[in-house]
């Protein structure tokens, strides 16, 4: 056996030693965690992998970082080439790629793309040193750097090493970069063979010290990542874990209760901080950072894996309950994850144990309360839920008692919240006049319940859900509609798991039908200029951009689009059960946040909404920034009301807002 | 009739609704009726000028402040001599420790929350607060019979000559009493608790301006009233937090509440609805903290400080 | 310490009362039932106390609608044991419930008793300092703030304008409690559930010889409606028409 290959195995086996030890720290909490059952559908979920490794789908959404990305990566499998000639040649002498090309055609790709990776490189170093995006604050900077640093020392050794075989043997066509990299390094002669002979070496050197280096570095998601992909969530975006049934109660309160997928989440994490700039409690200067959450779980197993923090509470200690109830349940951070890390399935898991040890927010505790007995988070009397039919000049039919076509579930604030009852008054006219044969549950209805399961009150959710299908079960209907998007999540979505499959239609995608179908005539918005949001769980959670949009068409107004819009939509703030919490805390509240996006636009007329819980945040907003002589909140039956009368104008900015 | 009227005292003088029984026991008693004011503790020559015909008086080193047993002995005590036909207790912390203990000891009828009380012959007729003002309770109890009167149904007793007779009663055996005092809470003057004023001045978004925060504090001041604000005021920076009422700042329960440019949220509406009176004044007559109000005007807020200034001023 | 926390229900204020076809009492048939707030503290602060000193917590309450689900959420809560009394009243008053309630809490043995300094309805008097008289007990009300110490308590004591007192005193004692040291307690959906097996036992009471609760005789609307009083004219004219109104009300002084 020549010296070479003994070295070379020795160092082999001591790194590959050393790097599997490290590689078992990492995986051996994530291996013996609890099962989750993601074996299923594996055509749909390789091709989720294909999708978002193989075509960066969630990674172009910001094209540069898409193109550095797809650069390097590129570049990581082309260079796997280099590694097996290295190596393989260093054990089996005289082995090489040749016979497949090794010295024509991969050679010239692995020097093209070794000056990708080099760009690549560079395009990261100058992002993070000029561009310095603030997604990356609390990220690990120095791992960054060691990395591009150990990446350069792969690619450069690599270049270097053929750069002085060039020297010797000769120009190489199929090699120009290490060709013009040996034109620079003067003669032939025993400098040459020596460099060669180093520069393999440092080369190896590199490989196997990268190989050692990543299981402690974030970028062991090259590694994790296309599992992560693979074994991601595939039940429905709408729909919770359930709870876990341990004797403690529900919810997770211990890092070793976090199942293998979501452990395997932790190890994957990039720190790259979308999740951070989507997370809209993070733009209000709430203690939430998505990132931060996923970085604090990952470090407290590590630390536990190595025996410390034995004493750390989960709660109260990694991860504070500020932080917790912070969130907002949008799923900005679970969509815009390149590895389809999910932070917030995490967070409303350990929402759950605070809610069982009854360690819970002051005014989110009355809002629950008031669920428990009222069916609504408001404070007021189940009796009057229907109240707000008194002020129409006709009697709705009531659900329970007849059969109807369409059975609207209106939700708690289009019921209650007089800022939204002239809305709901304004859908019911139009259904009327429309000849829909529409009926309401009266005060059969209660929450949905989508809010309380996010804000990790299972219990009460049952029992909401529970009382709600039964009274469903009593009527006839063909479909279900509503004007509440989180309603609408939950009685599509998450009553699937009671055994119920409902067809849930959102009223913009009623109003359209109708529209269409000639029986709601809309007349000419005039052009005016609108803008409209996208309701977190009307869009994100259930796919519905585009009915909302053709009605807007339809009915004559001119749509400027906020650049946040449709998958990115940045959320109002209420979700998760936020709206029933206190804000004082905020920098800036996310609604406000929104109001000056649309008003960047500079000729938007209207804020159009489709959520009622979106017109009590925005109307608040509004008034807050003191900009209601520059900006409306309207909702779509706004438009569709005002546009068939000849004075829009005037129409749209009468009334309350 | 004779009516024995306790005294309750804060701070070492007899509080407002002690000043309105005895006006109440007065129009009561009649012409040849009696009403005395009993006093533990305390000063009976600061209580004779107050319209009672004698002050009842029990002095005791262990009486210097207010101690449930001990008061209670006194009271008993007291009210076992001189068996008055009624016994009349403010709506207050000592009302609430002696009143009902005495009737059901001595099986007296007792009527609580009193707001209106009208004799007729050896009769009261009665009527009472309930469900948090939402309804009232009329009921009729024979004398002797103790009652605990809400503050504000009766004017206060003007400061008249000293004409009272002073009697001075020997304290029962107080040894025994179990109940030991161990230290005291006095209001700190320089912070401020909204929920515990009876009076707040509320100003809203219709104010108008920061400038417009001094003159409405100005205003404030002279109608002992604390400044208070909704929720945009805070936001605004115009007033500090523990000045906001509203769901997410503090829930009061005053008996007078002004509401300036304030338009009548459900969150602030949330904060003050169970006000004693709520003034509302707000420029758009549709504004729904119209619904929830007293009474109301339509006049623009920073006149209505002006005006309210000038005449308080005066 | 043997702790025991007297339970009320009364009707929810936020809901619109109405009043009866005879005119004496409100009509209870369609409304909902919850605990008396400041029953609720006083429950917080019996569970307060166990927590601290490892008292024993009784939960009692005359028999009624609903009383035995909420007996069941006070275990739910942190109380040891919850007890109903039995008795054949319609909606007993404070007076009624103190002579029902007082023997029941000299036979469980208990040093302590914590209830709500007041209900909405309790026209007629307090429970408090009702049960106190009959039972020959010291009472303190509109407390805020207890601990055990040594073999008796200390509790503070609210009075008007911000002050306040502290006071030491023995058991046995009722108190009537203002406000719980903290505020109540969360009890999640589930655990509300959990405790709807939990059993509750009953005792029978029986009211005095010749008692006879005193009664409303008429329920009514008070005078005022809805909407505000609107006062009309310019600012000046506006505030002396207010101060005038005020002070006839006797909201303002003179």
């Amino acid at each position: 056996m020549g010296s070479t290959t003994l070295a070379l195995i020795i160092v082999m086996a001591a790194a590959l030693a050393l790097a599997g030890y490290r590689f078992y720290g990492v995986l051996a909490p994530v291996l013996r965690a609890p099962a989750a059952a993601r074996f299923d559908r594996p055509g749909e979920r390789a091709a989720g992998v294909l999708r978002d490794v193989g075509l960066h789908r969630r990674l172009f959404r910001k094209t540069y970082v898409g193109i550095m990305h797809g650069m390097i990566f590129s570049g990581f499998v082309v260079l796997f080439t280099a590694i097996l000639q290295s190596f393989g040649s260093g054990l089996f002498p005289g082995f090489g790629l040749d016979f497949i090309g090794g010295s024509t055609w991969i050679a010239l790709l692995q020097e093209v793309f070794a000056v990708l990776i080099l760009a690549g490189i560079g395009m990261a170093a100058y992002q993070r040193l000029v561009l310095r995006p603030a997604r990356f604050r609390g990220s690990n900077g120095a791992d960054a750097w060691i990395i591009y640093g150990l990446v350069m020392a792969v690619v450069a050794t690599m270049i270097l090493e053929h750069a002085f075989r060039i020297v010797q043997a000769g120009s190489d066509p199929w090699r120009p970069l290490s060709s013009a990299v040996a034109g620079l390094l003067g003669g032939a002669g025993e400098n040459a063979v020596t460099g060669e002979h180093v520069f393999y070496w440092a080369h190896i050197a590199a490989v196997l010290g990268f190989l050692i280096y990543i299981p402690g570095s974030k970028h062991r998601h090259i590694f994790t990542a296309i599992p992560n992909i693979y074994f991601r969530e595939l039940r429905g975006k709408g729909v919770l874990s359930p709870a876990r049934d341990g004797a403690e109660g529900s919810g997770i309160s211990d890092i070793d209760q976090f199942d293998w997928k979501h452990k395997l989440d932790l190890v994957s994490c990039t720190e790259c901080g979308r999740c951070q700039e989507a997370c809209p409690a993070n733009a209000a200067g709430l203690p939430l950072s998505p990132k931060k959450v996923v970085m604090d779980l990952r470090d407290h197993m590590f630390a536990r894996e190595k025996g410390c923090q034995l004493d750390v509470p989960l709660i109260g200690g990694v991860i504070s309950e500020e932080t917790l109830w912070a969130c907002t349940t949008c799923r900005a951070c679970m969509d815009v994850c390149p590895v389809h890390i999910e932070p917030m399935t995490k967070i409303v898991e350990m929402r759950r144990s605070l809610i069982d040890a009854g360690s819970v927010e002051p005014m989110l505790q009355d809002a629950l309360v008031s669920l428990q007995r009222n069916g609504n988070s408001l404070g007021k009397p189940a009796r009057q839920r229907a109240r707000w039919t008194k002020d129409l000049g006709f009697k709705i039919k009531d659900a329970r008692k007849e059969p109807v076509d369409v059975l609207w579930f209106v939700g708690d604030y289009a019921s209650y919240d007089p800022r939204v009852q002239r809305i709901t008054l304004q859908v019911a006219q139009v259904l009327a006049d429309a000849g829909v044969d529409f009926g309401i549950l009266y005060d059969g209805e209660q929450n949905s319940g989508n809010d309380v399961r996010r804000a990790g009150e299972e219990g009460t959710f049952e029992v909401l859900a529970k009382s709600n299908i039964e009274a469903l079960e009593g009527c006839t209907f063909n479909r279900i509609m509503t004007t509440d998007p989180h309603s609408l999540n939950a009685l599509r979505q998450e009553y699937r798991m009671f055994g119920c499959d409902y067809e849930v239609v959102h009223y913009t995608q009623l109003l359209l039908e109708l529209a269409e179908a000639g029986r709601v005539v809309l007349g000419d918005g005039g052009g005016k200029v609108v803008t409209y949001h996208d309701p977190c769980y009307l869009g994100r959670y259930n796919g519905g951009f585009d009915a909302p949009r053709a009605l807007i068409a339809r009915a004559g107004f001119t749509l400027h689009e906020m650049g946040r819009c449709r998958e990115n939509s940045f959320c109002c703030g209420a979700g998760g059960g936020r709206i029933w919490m206190d804000d004082r805390t905020m920098t800036e509240r996310p609604s406000e946040n929104r109001i000056r996006e649309a008003l960047a636009l500079g000729d938007v007329e209207f804020f159009v909404v489709a959520c009622p819980k979106d017109t009590v945040m925005y109307t608040a907003a509004v008034q807050a920034l003191g900009v209601e002589d520059r900006i409306m909140v309207r909702d779509m039956i706004d438009l569709v009301t005002a546009s068939r009368n000849a004075d829009i104008g005037t129409e749209l900015r009468r009334g309350n807002g | 009739m004779h009516i024995l009227v306790y005294i309750d005292q804060l701070a070492g003088a007899a509080t407002g609704l002690s000043r309105e029984l005895l006006t109440g026991a007065r129009a009561l008693a009649g012409a040849d009726g009696r009403v005395d004011a009993l006093l533990i503790g305390g000063d009976p020559a600061a209580v004779t000028g107050l319209g009672a015909d004698r002050v009842l008086s029990i002095r005791d080193p262990r009486l210097d402040r207010y101690n449930p047993e001990t008061f209670t002995a006194c009271v008993a005590e007291v009210a076992d001599r001189e068996k008055p036909d009624l016994l009349l207790f403010g709506y207050c912390t000592a009302g609430l420790d002696i009143a009902p203990y005495l009737a059901i000891g001595r099986d007296l009828p007792l009527v609580s929350y009193c707001t209106r009380i009208d004799a007729e012959g050896g009769c009261l007729n009665v009527e009472s607060q309930i469900y948090g003002g939402k309804l009232v309770a009329a009921s009729s109890v024979d004398l002797p019979a103790v009652l605990l009167v809400n503050p504000g149904v009766y004017r206060e007793v003007e400061e008249g000559t000293d004409s009272a007779e002073i009697v001075e009663i020997a304290a029962p055996d107080l040894a025994a009493a179990g109940t030991t005092f161990l230290s005291a809470t006095e209001p700190d003057p320089n912070a401020v608790d909204i929920t515990k004023a009876e009076r707040l001045l509320c100003v809203g978004r219709g104010i108008g301006d920061k400038e417009a925060i001094e003159d409405a504090r100005e205003a404030a001041r002279l109608l002992g009233a604390e400044l208070v604000g909704s929720r945009p005021v805070i936001d605004a920076g115009w007033l500090p937090k523990e000045r906001q009422v509203g769901k997410s700042g503090r829930k009061v329960k005053p008996r007078l509440y002004v509401a300036l440019g304030v338009s009548g949220a459900p969150e602030h509406l949330e904060g003050m609805a169970t006000a004693g009176t709520i003034v509302a004044v707000n420029s758009d007559p549709r504004a729904p903290i119209f619904d929830h109000a007293h009474f109301g005007a339509t006049v623009d807020a920073a006149d209505f400080i002006e005006a309210l200034t000038d005449a308080l001023d005066r | 310490m043997h702790v025991a926390v007297v339970l009320r229900l009364g009707p929810d204020l936020t809901e619109e009362l109405e009043i009866n076809a005879d005119g004496t009492d409100i009509d209870r048939e369609w409304i909902g039932f919850k605990l008396n707030d400041l029953d609720d503290q006083a429950l917080e602060e019996a569970v307060l106390l166990k927590e601290a000193s490892g008292a024993k917590v009784t939960a009692l309450a005359l028999a009624g609608e609903g009383v035995e689900r909420q007996l069941q959420t006070a275990i739910a809560r942190g109380a040891d044991d919850a007890v109903q009394v039995g008795h054949d009243l319609e909606n007993p008053g404070s007076r009624a419930a103190a002579h029902l309630l007082a023997p029941v809490i000299r036979d469980l043995g208990v040093d302590l008793v914590l209830t709500g300094v007041q209900t909405s309805e309790d026209v007629f008097g307090q429970l408090a300092p009702f049960l106190a008289g009959l039972l020959k007990w010291r009472v303190v009300n509109g407390v805020n703030g207890v601990r055990i110490a040594g073999e008796g308590l200390e509790a503070t004591q609210e009075y008007s304008g911000g002050y306040a007192a502290r006071f030491a005193l023995p058991v046995p004692t009722v108190l009537g409690v203002q406000a719980a040291s903290q505020p109540p307690r969360y009890v999640s959906g589930s655990r509300l559930r959990q405790a709807s097996a939990v059993p509750v036992r009953t005792l029978d009471a029986a009211l005095p010889e010749g008692f006879a609760p005193p009664a409303v005789a008429s329920l009514n609307l008070p005078e005022r409606s809805n909407r505000a009083e609107m006062i009309e004219g310019d600012a000046a004219a506006v505030v002396a028409k207010l101060l005038q109104t005020l002070s006839e009300r006797s909201v303002l002084g003179g």
